[in-house]
Formats: structure tokens, C-alpha cells, sequence
């Protein structure tokens, strides 16, 4: 019956196989998150072009004025244009998001990969220091070294914010280096002569790329959400430096007087930023995971 | 029992140690810190001192000795229980913290076991719905809730119930004037509490959510569906248990998070508790207050984490650290 005469007895061919495993699924790349950050990002980097007001311009005569066909989004308390102002101080609050989170993504590389490569006491040592800094309310760090530092311009801020938030990176970074550590490629680096500054930047760090972007891009996300809470709380921005928390800082007053447009527009402007930056970063995540799922 | 007692004192020596490596440390930052303590105490009048009344004012509020030597009066005096004045009340800052204290225990206490009932009621409701439209609903709805910065949805919450509607109040503790009013307290709650539960609920629940999955993947349930039994067994008696060890823990390193969700919410709806303190001593650079609201805010956080190994032990057996060999 069978086509090969000498089949051997009891054999049974391989079942073919299923096709090739499934794929774990590509999560759909966030198109709508990127266009609308795309259009926030670019709409703040040229606001000169399309602003109809100077957002520093105290108009006396039109304090407080609801959305309009003039004042697109109504004007605040000292006569500001909101819709200028939106354009215009988005620039700060995301420059203050990727400053920080340059910032705490330094701290946390460096910090990270030092105690990874230091001795286990020296290194033990190391995480419980950061696990101490974990204890306190971040909140409560950046009061106090607002209240310490005593400016508040951007820079600062986005200093203080970034010094609050690198502690859980610093975890992963170490894991990482300390698995990386060991490989022949730095080996053969240190035989060479590399110091820990050169294997850090030439060797480790292309390594953590993946691993980090994803903490990379929600801290973004977090140090504009700080800025605004701060600023709103009084001890970020003051209110003549216009960013989005800056304007949001006067919603207190507005919601004495029912101004809500400037309560709701700064913070549906903010809400959008952070959503979109949210769901870029879930998406990094997902296609950082995908190889090593076995589901 | 010799090893617990010996394990329970490393922890509480390792508590101790951080505590003090915490107020060594704020200590240190709040003394450096530009911003004169002296014009907290005596308000305005500190700018038309002149430098001998200075000094004498330094001195008698002990500003004029190194830090060292300020920090281990300082500490001496802790041990006592004597935290110092209050530059800004001019009372002892124990006092002045016993008596907002108790409301922030309310509004944090509150929220916490909130958040984390419901999020573990909505995990295992979105975990039992894997990708049906319910699930995919609620994780969209939770993720733009998360986003929201929580100060904002405390405004939106007092425009809509406290301006338009005027349901609820929107600020305070209670009622002016009837501290013991406890229907009026539980109005005020309402909404410090919506907000802390609101945007904090949906990143806990999320984590459950997955962790859950992760577990109702696992070969032992289907064993129990071969051995017959029920869905809900299974799921209560079996996948809920053995996530319980992650949800305690989780809940033990989220306690720094709510409480900086309380100490926010306090500020926003101007509840007098140790967020309000918080807020007004680093303006004011009170800095005995600051300090012994950072330490106690430390200590919490790190008790927290004390009694969640502790439980976990006692929950599951194979995370006690024992160091005989596996098979004694």
C-alpha cells in the first residue's frame, strides 16, 4: 500500500508540522499617539507662525475674555492670550520633559552600571542607598530640593525632577550591566585597555538602549506631568514664565470665578501630550517583550 | 522562633540604620539651604533686625553652631522625644503634626485600602474577560484616567460637584466650626478620596490584571478543571491565592505613591493634614517641621515594607529566607 517498500515496521512519519510557531502578534505601531504628538510637537517648535497674540502681552482690556473668534481659547486673568500661550509654553514643558528625562537616564546609566561593576558589599550598599532615596514620596524630594535650590526656572526644575525619578531605572540598568559584564565583547575590550568610561558609553550603553527606552519615554511623560503638578501646587514655575503648569496655576483662581476654559483647555492640551506619550512608550514595551514571549 | 526574632531585629537595625542615614542627610540639605529660618519665626520682622539682634535670635534658636553639632543636639533631643519648635506655629512640631496627623490617616488610609480593593476587585474582573470588548474598554478608559495629572482631576471634580452642582465641599476637613460632625467629615472625604482612588486605581489594577493571567495560564489550573472543579473555586481558592504574595508587596511599594497622592490632594482641596504641613514648611523653610515630616513619612514607608515580608512569610512558605539546605 505504502509508496516506500522499506518502511521500517512501527514507523511512523513526522506529523507535519502546524506551520512554523505562531508569531506572537505585532501590536499596532501607534499611529493616531504619534500624529497628534507630532502635530503638538511641531505646533510648539514654530508657535511664532500661526500664534494670533504675543503670549507675554498683558491686554488690559480684554481680561478674562471666554474663547472667542479673536481669542480662540479666551484669555486669562491678566489679559493673556490662552491659545498663544498653549503654543508658546508647551515649548517649556517639553523641553522640561526631556531634560529631566535626560537627566534621571544619566544618573540612573551611571549609578546603575557603577554598582554593577563595584564588589557586592560596595554594590549592595549602593541599591539600599537608592532604595532609602525610593522611601520618600518623590513629591516630597522635589519640595525639598525646590526649597533648597530656591530658583525656579526651567532648568532648575527639570534638574530637580530628573533627580527624583532615576531610581527604579538605576534597578534595571544594573541588572543589565551585570549580565553584560561577563561577556567575552567586554573582555576583550578590558584586555585592550578600555577604561569604565569608554566600555560604558562604546559597549554597555548600545546594550541598554533597548531595556531603557521604554522607562526612557514615560519618564518624559512624568516630568511634564511633574511640571504641571508642581507649578499648579507653587513651587515649580512662577506664573510669568508661561508653560503649561504655569498656566494651569491660575485654574485655582478661575475656579472661584468660573473661567473654566482655563481649567479645561491647558489640561486637555496636557492630558492629550501625556496619553500620547503613554501609548508611544506601551508600544516600545510590547516590541521590546515580543521576541522573549512565549505565549 | 530564635531565627524570627533574629531576622525581625536585622530588619529593625536595617530600619533604624536608614532612618538615620534619611535625617543625617535632609538634615544636612535643609541647613544649606538658601532662605532665611529666621523669617519664619519671626515673620517680617526678621528683615528689620539688626545684626546683633541677629545673632542673638540664631542663638537662641541654636542657627549659630556648625551643622554637626545642630544635627547631634538635634538628635539627642529626638531620642527624647523632643523634635524641636516649630519655627512658623511656634509649638513643638510633635504637636502641631498629632493634630493634623489624624486626618491624613483618614484621607490616606482611606484611599489606600480603596485602591487597592478595587483594584483587585477590577483585575480579576478584567482578567476573567481576557480581550472581550469589556476588558479592552476598561484598559483603554484606565490608561487615559492614569495619564490624567491628579491635581487636574481635582479641579474638574470640584468645577463639576462643588461650583456647578454644589453637591459636595470643596475643601477643608470638616464643616467650619464642628470638628466632630461626622457626616460632615465623610462629605468632605468624598471627593480627596475619588481623586487618590481615580488616579492611581487603573496602574495597580492593570498589574494585577496581568499577573492574574500570567497565573490562570499555568498547568495546575487545568489539573483542578480536570479533577472537576468549579471556575470559581479555581479562581478564589487557587490563582487569587497564589497572586496574594505579589499583591502585598505591591501594595508595600506603592505606599510612597499614595502617600504623595494624598499630600497632593491635601494641597489641592486645602485639607489641613501633613501634605498642607508639607507644602507650608518647604515655603516657609520651617525646617524642623520638614525634617520630621520627611522622617515620618520615611518611617512609614519603610514599616510598610517591614510587615510585607513579614506577611508574605507567613503567606507563602517559599519566600521565607532560611538557610538550611533545600531538602531539611
Amino acid at each position: 500500500m505504502s509508496e516506500n517498500p522499506f518502511r521500517l515496521v512501527g514507523y511512523k512519519p513526522a506529523e507535519p508540522q502546524a506551520g512554523e510557531p505562531a508569531k506572537p502578534k505585532r501590536s499596532r505601531p501607534p499611529v493616531a499617539a504619534s500624529v497628534i504628538l507630532g502635530v503638538i510637537l511641531v505646533g510648539c517648535l514654530f508657535a511664532e507662525l500661526f500664534m494670533n497674540h504675543d503670549p507675554q502681552y498683558l491686554d488690559l482690556t480684554h481680561l478674562s475674555v471666554p474663547p472667542c473668534s479673536s481669542f480662540f481659547f479666551g484669555t486669562d486673568p491678566l489679559g493673556r492670550d490662552v491659545f498663544s500661550m498653549i503654543w508658546y509654553g508647551g515649548r517649556i514643558s517639553l523641553l522640561i520633559g526631556f531634560l529631566a528625562a535626560a537627566v534621571s537616564t544619566a544618573v540612573a546609566v551611571v549609578y546603575g552600571s557603577v554598582s554593577a561593576c563595584l564588589p557586592r558589599a560596595a554594590n549592595d550598599a549602593m541599591m539600599r542607598l537608592s532604595e532609602i532615596v525610593m522611601s520618600i514620596p518623590s513629591i516630597l524630594t522635589v519640595i525639598f530640593l525646590q526649597a533648597a535650590i530656591g530658583q525656579s526656572n526651567p532648568f532648575a526644575l527639570a534638574l530637580v525632577i530628573g533627580a527624583t525619578g532615576w531610581m527604579n531605572m538605576a534597578k534595571i540598568v544594573r541588572t543589565e550591566v551585570k549580565r553584560m559584564k561577563d561577556s567575552v565583547y567586554i573582555e576583550a575590550a578590558r584586555t585592550m585597555g578600555a577604561g569604565f568610561w569608554y566600555l560604558l558609553i562604546k559597549h554597555l550603553l548600545p546594550g541598554l538602549v533597548s531595556s531603557l527606552m521604554f522607562m526612557v519615554v514615560s519618564n518624559i511623560g512624568a516630568a511634564i506631568g511633574a511640571e504641571a503638578t508642581l507649578s499648579f501646587l507653587g513651587i515649580g514655575l512662577p506664573v510669568e514664565t508661561v508653560s503649561w503648569g504655569s498656566l494651569l496655576s491660575q485654574a485655582d483662581r478661575a475656579l472661584m470665578t468660573g473661567n473654566w476654559w482655563l481649567i479645561v483647555i491647558p489640561g486637555l492640551f496636557l492630558i492629550a501630550t501625556l496619553v500620547c506619550i503613554t501609548d508611544l512608550g506601551n508600544y516600545i514595551r510590547k516590541e521590546n517583550n515580543r521576541k522573549c514571549s512565549n505565549l | 522562633m530564635k531565627r524570627t526574632i533574629l531576622t525581625v531585629s536585622k530588619k529593625l537595625l536595617q530600619a533604624v540604620l536608614a532612618l538615620f542615614l534619611l535625617s543625617l542627610a535632609v538634615f544636612y540639605m535643609s541647613r544649606l539651604a538658601p532662605g532665611d529660618p529666621l523669617r519664619s519665626y519671626y515673620g517680617e520682622s526678621a528683615e528689620r533686625m539688626n545684626s546683633v539682634e541677629r545673632a542673638a535670635a540664631m542663638e537662641k534658636l541654636g542657627l549659630d553652631q556648625p551643622i554637626y553639632i545642630q544635627y547631634g543636639r538635634w538628635i539627642a533631643d529626638a531620642a527624647q522625644g523632643d523634635f524641636g519648635i516649630s519655627f512658623q506655629y511656634k509649638q513643638p512640631v510633635s504637636q502641631v503634626i498629632s493634630n493634623t496627623c489624624f486626618n491624613t490617616v483618614l484621607l490616606g488610609g482611606g484611599g489606600y485600602l480603596l485602591t487597592f480593593l478595587l483594584a483587585l476587585a477590577l483585575g480579576i474582573f478584567c482578567a476573567l474577560r481576557e480581550d472581550s470588548l469589556a476588558d479592552r474598554m476598561i484598559c483603554k478608559v484606565g490608561t487615559v484616567l492614569h495619564c490624567i495629572p491628579s491635581f487636574w482631576a481635582a479641579l474638574i471634580l470640584i468645577l463639576l460637584f462643588s461650583v456647578l452642582l454644589k453637591w459636595l465641599p470643596s475643601g477643608g476637613a470638616y464643616p467650619i466650626g464642628s470638628p466632630n460632625d461626622l457626616f460632615g467629615r465623610l462629605r468632605h472625604l468624598i471627593l480627596p478620596l475619588a481623586v487618590l482612588v481615580l488616579s492611581h486605581l487603573w496602574y495597580y489594577a492593570y498589574l494585577i490584571r496581568n499577573k492574574l493571567l500570567e497565573e490562570l495560564k499555568q498547568d495546575y489550573v487545568l489539573l483542578c478543571r480536570t479533577k472537576g472543579l468549579s471556575r470559581r473555586v479555581i479562581l478564589w481558592k487557587h490563582c487569587v491565592r497564589n497572586i496574594m504574595p505579589f499583591f502585598i508587596s505591591l501594595a508595600a511599594v506603592s505606599v510612597p505613591h499614595i502617600l504623595g497622592g494624598t499630600y497632593i490632594a491635601e494641597k489641592v482641596f486645602s485639607y489641613p493634614g501633613l501634605g498642607s504641613l508639607c507644602f507650608e514648611s518647604a515655603k516657609y523653610h520651617d525646617y524642623n517641621m520638614l525634617l520630621v515630616l520627611t522622617l515620618l513619612t520615611g518611617a512609614v514607608v519603610i514599616l510598610a515594607n517591614f510587615s510585607a515580608q513579614f506577611l508574605n512569610d507567613r503567606i507563602d512558605p517559599r519566600m521565607r529566607q532560611t538557610k538550611r539546605g533545600f531538602f531539611h
